[in-house]
């Protein structure tokens, strides 16, 4: 096979691989599950599929997208449905991970019998931990121990797990048709009742049953963790209710929301096992939906396949198969192994960038807008850069580090995903589409790069260790490389971080305020300066670049994570505390690789004339 | 011969790169050491001991030694200016290759020179409105004046400002204006008051007496007050003492004497800024996205009468999107009782416009250099 139709195929090959898991049939059931987790609701501001809520929720309530139960994966639809509508077999569910040894004491759990409990277990603590969770929020963040962190974030797992079980009707309390039935039958002769002047006690009893069901509506009405009910024609886009409300609602009687009826008969027939009436009142909510709110309707279910498609699990796989292919094109020195590594860095890459544009697309914002989209940004940007710099050297330096650095970023972001949704609403400042192109778009690309030229600098030092022949031209290479991207690094640092400093002067009346995270941006800026300065002026050559380069990955991931953790200290729980280890761990073997550089010359595996 | 031997030498060094390396690399030291000392000591003072300062000082603890640690940001930043402009007219040569450095280069200057007046210039102070109230003042973040006020004529009264600093550095302060001098007999940048156990106090006039003072260190977080607190005791000329009173912002009872037929009024309080316009909150909003309590936006709709500059229209302030006027400019800061109240940063910075030409500069002279070379090594590939 010629070269070219290698790559063509490895190319096609990869992306039809990558989109496999969009395209495929869902599963075989009885119940609709597929159909159930593209319903539009609307949860923390803005519009989005039953599936992402439900994976949001069970990886802050589990840290997995899935739960094991009798040893089969649940999917994330599937536990919502069972949570919504037979709590009963939900709360067996081993859903919620407790690490923490102190706060499995105060529930009488042992250790030894894993980390992952049910809500049954857990339930018989549940005043105490509601207790003890009130105490531990009096004390201000920082000044937490571990064990408060710890009670506080159990805490909240279970609230929105109780809300979620409250969501379409009262956590695992009879029929809701049964009730809604009921609800309309005594309305007319309810109010009837209120309105006499000399109520009977029959009256009362009427009277006193109504205000029981309103009273349950409304804590039902507090409690719904999202709004399922979209507005009616005529009403406002925002106007989306829950069950509890549109039950509570004055018109909720005689003019009832169409789609309360569906929801309580597909409730009573998930309790029933009848799949074909869940079907069917389903379809008749899809129906109404389609008909009335086309564009929610649209955009959930773009957003499910989105998240059935998980481009970046795809994309983090090509990565990491490119890496190996671009280092069994070194160990066989055949160039169709390196040319296939290229195709496929670049399925890699081609299945980021559709990523990267459906998650913009779909949240209708700049690519980058919070921690998570700076991850798979930082990602792409780097990978971009090193795939277009492998045209000028084709050695397979640089798409080794755009495989490295797309895997590692896409990785990150994974983890970064359990701390809530990806796709969240912008707070007042920054809703800014403009700053946030510019400014945040400019300053993430500067870390890309000062990645890029750092992982272009291991690859120098690891090379000196290696068995190789000796190859100068190869190590000269990525030194002009590296240098390139140094000066491409100081550019959009530079810039970015001025815009930041433009836009600080816009949104708060001070163009810099030293504030810790201008500091991280200002720290890239000087260190590139220096970096390019001490080359110029011959200060230092090849070796002292390269090691100068290594060290700007520390200076980025402080700047990029670090500050993030400043005054957090190391009682914080959940993602950052794990990070702070990861981070540590990240900067100590960079140190390592410099000090490897700098050993003379006689450590070296490939002989060298010059330093 | 000696002397210009010793200025070429200091011209040398000024303009050599090895100061350049040698004040980045202090200049990270610096930034890396004020982002970690922000914990324990809040922004504004990490910055003021480590970035606007000249020398960054160190006191061992319990002694009032004050030894010199490190070069300042102020010391830093300026010997890194210095040696850009020598090492620009002594280094580089005039030539379109060298076109974009010097562009470059001047853009940074620029960008220093703006953040040394900034440091110099600004004025920060708020103002906080009600909706339908109008106001024409500002008020400082920190610094106090003691104000003495001469209320007799009912439509307007006349202000006298004495600002914190003359309270700690003078021992007396007098107006023509005033038929009295003040006396200060204290000041405390921040303490606490209590009733009772101020028997050896000197006050014996105004709400202040028998009260004691327990001077604390000043306050360092963002967005904490201190209460000052002044003892001032007005004297007429002849040396007679018409009380000593103790002033404090953290005091609402107002404090005063009848003298001579006028009546006046002593105060502590935020120092206010007087300006020639003013300014009516008519409308404040607080959106927040559906379902939730994700604020979206905060605005504020202000009516801005300035009679000098004809002014007389509405503004609508909100997120990203500032007033400016009158050298001013006002941002939506805050907001309080109730989304009725909203408090808006006033900030007075001559300053503000060089880091965006900086900003244009670099970024045109970074693309420059940066294609020139790209240009030159991919000739050099090429051939």
């Amino acid at each position: 096979m010629s070269p070219r139709r290698l790559q063509t195929a490895v190319f096609l090959g990869a992306l039809a691989l990558a989109a496999w898991p969009g395209l495929s049939p869902a599963p075989k059931a009885d119940y609709d599950f597929e159909t159930f987790s593209r319903l539009p609701v609307l949860e923390g501001g803005r519009v989005k599929p039953i599936d992402s809520f439900a994976r949001n929720s069970l990886l802050a309530i589990r840290s997995k997208q899935t739960v094991l139960v009798d040893g089969k994966s649940l999917p994330a639809t599937r536990w919502l449905l069972d949570a919504a509508f037979k709590p009963e077999a939900a709360d067996t569910y081993p859903a919620f991970v407790v690490d923490d040894p102190e706060v499995l004491g105060l529930i009488g759990l042992a250790q030894d019998k894993g980390r992952y409990f049910a809500y049954w277990q857990i339930e018989p603590k549940r005043d105490e931990i509601q207790t003890q969770a009130a105490a531990a929020d009096q004390v201000e963040s920082a000044r937490r121990s571990r064990f408060q962190s710890a009670l506080l974030h159990l805490h909240g797992r279970l609230t929105l797990y109780e809300r979620v079980k409250n969501t379409f009707m009262l956590s695992g309390q009879g029929d809701p048709v049964q009730e809604l039935a009921a609800f309309s039958a005594l309305l007319p002769t309810a109010l009837k009742a209120f309105h006499s002047k000399n109520p009977t006690n029959k009256d009362r009893v009427v009277m006193k049953a109504l205000s029981d069901m309103l009273q349950r509506f409304n804590f039902l009405a507090q409690a719904a963790a999202f709004k399922a009910l979209p507005p009616k024609a005529g009403a406002p886009d925002d106007a989306w209710t829950s069950t509890g409300e549109a039950m509570a609602n004055p018109t909720g009687g005689h003019d009832p929301h169409p789609s309360l009826a569906s929801f309580a008969l597909m409730g009573r027939a998930y309790r029933a096992g009848d799949a074909p009436a869940f079907n069917a009142a389903l379809q008749e909510h899809v129906a109404w939906t389609a008909k009335i709110r086309p564009d929610a309707a649209r955009s959930a279910r773009v957003e499910a396949l989105f998240n059935k498609a998980s481009p970046f699990i795809s994309g983090m796989a090509l990565y990491i198969l490119a890496l190996l292919l671009v280092f069994a094109g070194w160990a066989t020195r055949r160039a169709d192994v390196a040319a296939a590594a290229r195709a496929l860095a670049w399925a890699a890459f081609s299945v980021h960038t559709a990523g990267l544009l459906a998650h913009s697309v779909l949240q209708g914002r700049p690519p980058v807008t919070n921690l998570y989209s700076s991850a798979v940004f930082v990602g792409w940007a780097a990978a971009l850069l090193g795939l277009v710099a492998e045209r000028l050297h084709r050695r397979g330096f640089a798409v080794a580090g755009a495989c490295a650095i797309g895997f590692s970023t896409l990785l990150i972001a994974h983890h970064l995903k359990s701390t809530g949704d990806t796709m969240e609403m912008m707070r007042a400042v920054l809703d800014s589409n403009f700053w946030l192109a510019t400014h945040v778009v400019t300053i993430t690309i500067g870390y890309s790069s000062t990645y890029l030229a750092g992982m272009l600098g291991i690859a120098w030092v690891v090379r000196r260790h290696l068995p190789l022949k000796p190859d100068l031209e190869a190590s000269k290479a990525l030194a002009s490389l590296a240098y390139g991207v140094i000066a491409f690094s100081l550019l959009f640092s530079f810039v970015g971080t001025v815009l930041g400093g433009i836009w600080a002067d816009q949104s708060w009346g001070r163009f810099w305020g030293w504030d810790p995270k201008e500091n991280g941006a200002l720290l890239i800026v000087l260190w590139n300066a220096l970096i390019l300065h001490a080359r110029w002026g011959g200060f230092v050559r090849e070796r002292g670049l390269m090691i100068m380069a290594i060290f700007g990955n520390i200076i980025v991931s402080l700047s990029w994570f670090g500050v993030n953790m400043l005054g957090i200290g190391l009682h914080s729980y959940g993602f950052m505390d794990k990070a702070f280890v990861w981070l540590s761990a990240f900067c100590a073997l960079q140190l390592a690789l410099m000090g490897l550089g700098m050993l003379p010359a006689r450590f070296w595996k490939e002989p060298r004339t010059n330093p | 011969m000696r002397r210009n031997d010793a200025v070429s030498r200091l011209v040398d060094l000024l303009s050599s790169l090895k100061l350049t390396l040698l004040c980045l690399t202090l200049l990270i030291v610096l930034v890396v050491a004020c982002t970690l000392a922000q914990v324990n000591l809040g922004i504004h003072l990490a910055v003021e001991r480590y970035i606007r300062s000249f020398i960054v000082w160190w006191s061992p603890e319990g002694s009032a030694l004050r030894l010199p640690l490190f070069p300042g940001g102020g010391l830093v930043g300026g010997v890194l200016l210095l040696n850009l402009v020598f090492a620009q007219f002594r280094k580089l040569e005039w030539s379109w290759r060298k076109g974009g450095l010097w562009i470059v280069h001047v853009g940074l200057a620029l960008l220093f020179i703006g953040e040394f007046a900034t440091a110099l210039m600004q004025v920060e102070s708020n103002i906080a409105i009600e909706e339908g109230q109008t106001k024409s003042y500002s008020e400082d973040y920190r610094l106090m004046e003691a104000v003495v006020v001469d209320e007799t004529n009912k439509e307007f009264n006349e202000e006298f400002g004495i600002p914190d600093s003359l309270l700690m550095s003078r021992r007396e302060i007098s107006d023509p204006g005033l038929p009295f001098k003040l006396v200060v007999r204290a000041y405390h940048e921040n303490a606490m008051l209590s009733r009772g156990g101020g028997a050896s106090s000197p006050v014996n006039a105004g709400v202040g007496v028998g009260m004691s003072i327990q001077p604390r260190h000043p306050v360092t977080a963002d967005g904490e007050q201190n209460s000052s607190v002044a003892v001032v005791e007005p004297v007429l000329p002849d040396g007679k003492s018409l009380g000593v009173y103790l002033l404090s912002n953290a005091l609402g009872a107002p404090q005063g004497f009848i003298h001579e037929g006028r009546s006046w009024k002593l105060a502590l309080r935020l120092r206010q800024y007087r300006h020639p316009f003013s300014l009516t909150l008519k409308d404040f909003r607080h959106d927040r996205y559906p379902g939730t309590n994700i604020p979206k936006n905060f605005s504020s709709l202000v009516r801005l009468k300035d009679p000098a500059a004809g002014d007389d229209r509405d503004v609508l302030i909100y997120m990203n999107s500032p007033l400016r006027h009158g050298g001013l400019t006002f941002y939506q800061a805050s907001f309080g009782k109730n989304d009725t109240l909203s408090v808006l940063q006033v900030v007075r910075n001559p300053a503000w416009t060089l880091p965006y030409v900086s900003c244009l500069l670099v970024s045109l002279g970074l693309l420059w250099h940066f294609g020139v070379m790209l240009k030159k090594s991919l000739a050099a590939r090429a051939a």
